[in-house]
């Protein structure tokens, strides 16, 4: 219960730093080897839901690496990130948290998030799906060593992906 | 055939002032006729030939805002239907990809074959007596298929001149700039996402080089794309019948090579795929040094170099979904293709460093055709206008040496005034722009 609570505890806490827009302090959550990766979903049949999300290495909306990521903060710092300029502004809610795996001090996490985007006047986004992280704890705190973002919608119903999930 | 306009369609282009009437970004009316006009009528892009290598391989797509099917029946042949059953309508397919044996309606379980054949009607002999004929209630198949060098075409109008001829030399030129890569497939992963944007202004944008240095001004600045080691200022404009245009940056081999020392370390196109007999061979001296962006009317982007394909696929006035395809050398090695595909999934998509700031000026844009005050003023398209002198410097190939400039933009307007006016084919075929004299 207390490993449950203390990941849960990280959660709400990374999400108050994205949506307080404290982006560095959110970087300093990512491990340097992190891979954050969103692939692409389609509408498939059961019987050929093996292929409903791409593969690693394949398409997919983002595949980044720690330096990618930080290109993406220092975009929305440039005061030229129109996209976020003015900043939307974003609530992310962080449920379902379900330790799958913990070995040795590397846990397999399963969430499901709800991200909200209000934006300019009359302007919302809505992103529902699932993460599945992999947590490394390193001196007594979490780092996010990957993230596995799936998201429900095949058509995404929002202009573009601005923000971090 | 259409009857003539009641709405005067050239009335909104004004090629001379540069000017183009708000209200066709807005209108449902014009919207819909579009619909009719242009995309009932025009050689529509359904997917690519590796998308679909098998029997009963099948890609969903759109002609307008009517949903297609786009398979390969037993004999290897391409096929394409309306995604709607004869009997009440309802999606005979409503996966966006895979692979079928037929197509079964789930209302009734009317069942169609690769070939749009209704096969298969429950209670036939019971309940409709044998009296339906089925080989008159198949799917309804688009009038004509046909691929250019692996890209899949249909149009649902038998009047449509034969795809190459459509195409013409610019717009062949497009495709061949996406063919020459060597034997490309697609990537698995088609990325789809909507914007609350008319669909020419997404077409517009992809021959605005103008935008590029405010709009996408983050690029450099987060790190992303290096500063240029040479200055992109000579343009080239390859403008095509029936809407079709190139339009961007001439490149030499010299750019070609720095651009290449550049991206070992920034993520940039390799250019040098240019520097070849066979891509000299396939697209002339005028289309190897063309680093612009072709659209091959009305509705697909050839971009990054050839190596994807965004479709912008209209969804009412005011909303657009925009697809991208990337392709890559099937035996490209596995780091180069790694690399790409990193490169492409990092700039293009909703995601994408330079995509993410394009939809909210496209739909700012849109909005600003609705209001009763801001559509009484055209926008404007006459930067370099009266100055582009079309040359032949490519046996059939209309071009422009300029700088930045509009004039593929206000080409395709005046090509979207043309198939708005026409009442069909021959009407189309007899009257429309010709990429002549000083535009």
């Amino acid at each position: 219960m207390a490993r449950q609570y203390e990941v849960e505890r990280f959660y709400a806490d990374e999400a108050a730093l994205l949506d307080a827009r404290r982006y560095r302090d959110w970087l300093a959550l990512l491990a340097d080897d992190i891979r954050y990766w969103m692939p692409v979903r389609r509408t498939r049949t059961t019987n050929e839901l093996d292929g409903e999300f791409t593969r690693q290495g394949d398409m997919a909306f983002f595949d980044d690496d720690r330096k990618m990521l930080e290109i993406r903060v220092k975009r929305i710092e440039s005061g030229y990130a129109w996209a976020e300029d003015p900043p939307s502004r974003t609530r992310h809610l962080v449920t379902n948290v379900r330790i799958v795996y913990d070995v040795e001090g590397t846990m397999t996490v399963e969430s499901n998030f709800h991200l909200h985007r209000s934006r300019l006047n009359s302007e919302e986004d809505n992103w529902l799906g699932m993460r599945r992280d992999t947590l490394r704890r390193v001196e007594g705190k979490f780092l996010i060593a990957s993230r596995h973002v799936f998201l429900e919608q095949t058509l995404l119903l929002s202009r573009n992906l601005s923000n971090f999930f | 055939m259409r009857e003539d306009p009641a709405i005067d369609y050239r009335s909104f282009v004004d090629a001379r002032a540069g000017t183009v009437d708000r209200r066709i970004f807005s209108d449902q009316a014009i919207h819909d006729e579009e619909m009719e006009r242009i995309f009932a009528r025009c050689w529509n892009f359904m997917c690519h030939e590796s998308q679909i290598p098998r029997a009963g391989d099948f890609f969903l797509n759109f002609i307008g805002q009517d949903s297609v099917i786009a398979t390969r029946d037993r004999k290897g042949g391409l096929q394409v239907f309306l995604n709607s059953c004869r009997h009440r309508g309802n999606a005979v397919c409503r996966a966006d990809s895979g692979r079928v044996k037929s197509f079964l309606c789930t209302y009734h379980g009317w069942t169609y074959d690769l070939e749009g054949k209704l096969v298969g009607v429950p209670g036939h002999k019971s309940f409709y007596h044998e009296d339906l004929e089925r080989d008159k209630w198949g799917l309804v198949r688009a009038a004509k298929v046909e691929s250019y060098k692996g890209f899949v075409f249909a149009t649902m109008d038998p009047e449509t001149p034969p795809l190459e001829e459509y195409l013409g030399p610019v717009g062949r030129m497009g495709l061949s700039m996406a063919a020459a890569h060597g034997d490309v497939m697609v990537v698995d992963g088609v990325q789809k996402n909507v914007i609350g944007c008319n669909w020419k202004l997404a077409v517009d944008n992809l021959f605005d080089w103008y935008h590029v240095q405010i709009s996408h001004a983050s690029a450099p600045l987060s790190g992303y794309l290096p500063k240029l080691p040479y200055k992109d200022e000579d343009h080239i404009v390859a403008l095509g019948e029936y809407g079709h245009a190139i339009s961007g940056p001439r490149t030499t081999p010299e750019i070609r090579a720095a651009l290449a020392g550049a991206s070992t370390a920034v993520p940039l196109v390799d250019e040098r795929w240019r520097d070849t007999p066979e891509a000299m061979a396939a697209l002339g001296p005028v289309g190897v040094a063309s680093r612009g962006h072709p659209n091959i009317f009305p509705n697909l982007w050839i971009a990054s170099s050839g190596v994807q394909l965004c479709l912008r696929i209209p969804r009412g006035p005011l909303s657009t979904e925009i697809w991208w395809f990337t392709m890559l050398d099937k035996n490209m090695p596995e780091d180069r293709r790694r690399a790409s595909v990193e490169r492409m999934n990092h700039t293009f998509g909703p995601a994408g460093i330079l995509e993410q700031d394009d939809g909210e000026n496209w739909s700012q844009s849109t909005l600003a055709t609705r209001s009763a005050l801001a559509r009484r003023h055209p926008l404007n398209f006459a930067m370099n206008l009266g100055r582009g002198e079309i040359v032949e410097r490519q046996p059939g190939v209309a071009s422009i040496d300029t700088h930045i400039n509009e004039h593929a933009q206000l080409w395709t307007y005046r090509a979207w005034a043309d198939w708005m006016t026409a009442k069909d084919w021959p009407a189309l075929k007899c009257d429309h722009a010709m990429p002549t004299g000083v535009v």
